[in-house]
């Protein structure tokens, strides 16, 4: 464990707080660029994100008279704490090392449901009908993303875990490690399908088009967040671009961490380079090229193909260990 | 399980216009409906009464922005039947070229809108780019991309030029291929089947039962096309196919509305073909009599009714009409429920709601 000066660094500048925020933004804002580019629009300049947080946070709060207001009030600062700590347990591999304990996978699982869990919360303490349909709906996305999230999860944790003696290995920073020293998971045939189900994963834990539906805006106003303005959405918005760097970050660090080289700045760009990549393949293709589908569809989708794919993976990983 | 409301409207993200309906859910599952009018009442038929006959005109075009053509052009039909004016064949012709080439585009943007309502924007930017090509034709030959002002009392106001028929058909052409992409996509694309097919059902008993108008009654088999039931202006003379489909459903209407693009297409070739030769309007300013009448036409969204009463004077007696929305909006009450709240805004936008034009 390092000491509290460093923890608390790691916690408020890199590579949690300062510089996961400034990155999720800027992916947000090549996001929507490359949109707008293949819509054939001229788009929003790439710091469009920043400046449309500064102006929500000078905007005036508004609290619906039949709010719960401790529950509406904690929901968002919810979703962004428990961002805020995954980022740190993210290694860069070259760069950064994480909080070297044997759990922290798990504690991130944990963590990555929490700004779903904020959402419910807020949705429904906001006392309207939108924030209740949307409540239902993102309960209903949580449990069939979360499946095929963690059959990936541990497929990858047997791995790592049978090849190095034990069982399953639920640390990221030894998962890293074990991929430094034996080549990226990326490149084992039997940790494709896991790969492909994890990208699935993405935009649905993410909510974009085509799972973008307990914020449906056609359909149910942006649904949960639909009552919130001003600086509380604000960190909403803070939160679902903390989300991508630890979604996407997670992804590099299960399949892909190797670096390349010595040097640290170099490092950090290579890894940006997969970070851009990523976001390109699992959400800005997918989010132009589809329409949205409804959540019963949503729910059979995911209960089929990506969980059938990541028990591929693990019945290939049991088998040839 | 416990039933509540949903409120869609009256100002909604995937309404163009407000719209006020309450919607009774179960868990997802709508069981009932309820529909509040009259949010943008503005008076005009009170207004129309207090206006002369030459103001109406120009007072109509503006009741609504997609069909807008419709009603001056209904209107005139209705004087004219009053006045017995007999207008010249050449301005028969131009009234129906005008009409389908605002066909074209209302019948874009409503397409459009299911795209954006099922959230493929890029299917939706896709759309609007191609209805520029039909807004860029406007805008050339009758100098606006909205009101076309093409109808007056005997004719109509503007003539197509050798040029300008050139131009047509050039843009008719531009139109075409982007066109039968588009309706590849809507039939096959697999994020639009699941979201379109089997939403919002309308038997063809109920919609006969409900009286629905244009593309909500051909979706679900029934034809009731002015155009080939009642032929005017110069539609009798023209070959008219209507586009009938049997599923019932959103899907069915949006393939309608696609198919009655191709149409127009073909019968604004047709008439370009035959334009006879001849003055576009009477040349003298017509009495209007005291009588009554009533002239319909097939709006983009249905059969669109007007009536007109006049006592001789120049200020009409009383002037009505009757919308396809009005119609349609009802029969809302047997497509809804059964479905899920995601397909609300979508089955609100298969029927191409105008709510300008229905409470004036």
């Amino acid at each position: 464990m390092t000491d509290i000066g460093h923890l608390i660094f790691n916690l408020l500048i890199f590579p949690g707080g300062l510089f996961a925020i400034v990155l999720g933004l800027l992916l947000m804002g090549i996001d929507r660029k490359i949109v707008a580019r293949f819509q054939r629009r001229v788009g929003p300049p790439l710091y469009q994100p920043f400046i449309d947080l500064v102006k929500l946070t000078r905007k005036e709060i508004i609290v619906p008279e039949t709010a719960h207001l401790q529950a509406f009030r904690l929901a968002p600062l919810l979703g962004f704490a428990g961002m805020i700590v995954a980022v740190i347990l993210i290694p860069i591999a070259g760069v950064y090392q994480g909080l070297e304990f044997s759990g922290d996978l798990l504690v991130l699982l944990y963590l990555l449901s929490l700004p779903a869990i904020a959402l419910m919360i807020g949705g429904s303490a906001s006392s309207s009908p939108f924030g209740a349909v949307g409540f239902s709906r993102e309960m209903v996305m949580m449990m069939s993303y979360e499946l095929p999230l963690l059959l990936v999860l541990l497929t990858v944790a047997l791995k790592v875990g049978l090849k190095t003696g034990g069982i399953a290995t639920f640390s990221l920073s030894k998962i890293v490690g074990f991929q430094l020293e034996n080549g990226a998971l990326l490149f084992d045939y039997t940790m494709l399908p896991a790969l492909v189900a994890f990208l699935i994963f993405i935009p649905g834990t993410m909510g974009v088009v085509p799972f973008d539906i307990p914020e449906a805006e056609t359909e149910i106003v942006e649904g949960p967040i639909l009552e919130y303005s001003g600086s509380w959405l604000a960190l909403f918005k803070l939160t679902n671009a903390l989300k991508m760097v630890v979604v996407l970050g997670l992804a590099v660090a299960l399949f892909f961490p190797t670096p390349l080289g010595e040097n640290t700045m170099l490092n950090l760009l290579w890894y940006f380079l997969k970070y851009l990549i990523l976001l390109v393949i699992s959400i800005t293709i997918v989010r132009t090229s589809t329409g949205r589908i409804r959540i019963d569809q949503a729910f059979k989708f995911y209960l089929k193909y990506p969980t059938a794919l990541a028990l591929i993976s693990l019945v290939l990983t049991l088998v040839k260990g | 399980m416990s039933t509540y409301t949903i409120p869609v409207g009256p100002l909604h993200v995937a309404l163009e216009e407000p719209m006020y309906f309450q919607v009774q859910v179960e868990g997802e599952t709508i069981v009932g409906l309820e529909i509040t009018a009259g949010h943008v009442h503005r008076g005009l038929e009170y207004l129309a009464m207090k206006r002369n006959i030459y103001q109406n005109l120009t007072l109509l075009e503006r009741l609504c922005s997609l069909c807008s053509n419709n009603h001056p052009f209904t209107y005139c039909m209705a004087l004219e039947k009053i006045a017995g004016i007999k207008i010249p064949e050449r301005a028969e012709y131009l009234r129906v070229i005008a009409d389908e080439i605002k066909r074209i585009a209302s019948n874009l943007f409503n397409i459009a809108m299911l795209a954006h309502i099922i959230g493929f924007d890029s299917l939706f930017m896709h759309v609007m780019e191609v209805r520029e090509i039909v807004q860029d034709t406007k805008e050339t030959i009758y100098g606006n991309r909205m009101d076309l002002a093409a109808n007056c009392i005997g004719g109509v106001k503007y003539d197509l030029s050798d040029e300008k028929i050139k131009y047509l058909i050039k843009q008719l052409d531009k139109l075409k291929k982007p066109l039968e992409e588009i309706i590849d996509i809507y039939m096959n694309n697999k994020f639009v089947r699941a979201r379109t097919e089997g939403v919002g059902i309308l038997p063809k008993d109920e919609a006969l039962r409900y009286g629905v108008v244009g593309p909500v009654a051909r979706g679900s088999g029934v034809n009731n096309d002015v155009r080939v039931k009642s032929p005017y202006a110069a539609y009798d003379r023209l070959k008219v196919n209507v586009p009938l489909e049997t599923g019932c459903d959103v899907r069915a209407r949006a393939i309608v509305r696609l198919r009655e693009i191709q149409e127009a297409i073909n019968i604004i070739q047709q008439c370009l073909k035959d334009l006879p030769d001849g003055p576009t309007c009477i040349d003298y300013l017509p009495e209007i009599p005291a009588g009554e009448a009533v002239a319909k036409s097939e709006a983009p969204r249905g059969e669109l009714i007007y009536y007109l009463r006049t006592n001789g004077s120049d200020i009409p007696e009383r002037i009505k009409w009757r919308v396809p929305t009005y119609m349609n909006w009802e029969a809302l009450k047997v497509m809804m429920p059964g479905n899920k709240v995601a397909d609300i805004p979508l089955i609100i936008n298969s029927i191409d709601p105008c709510i300008s034009c229905t409470e004036r």
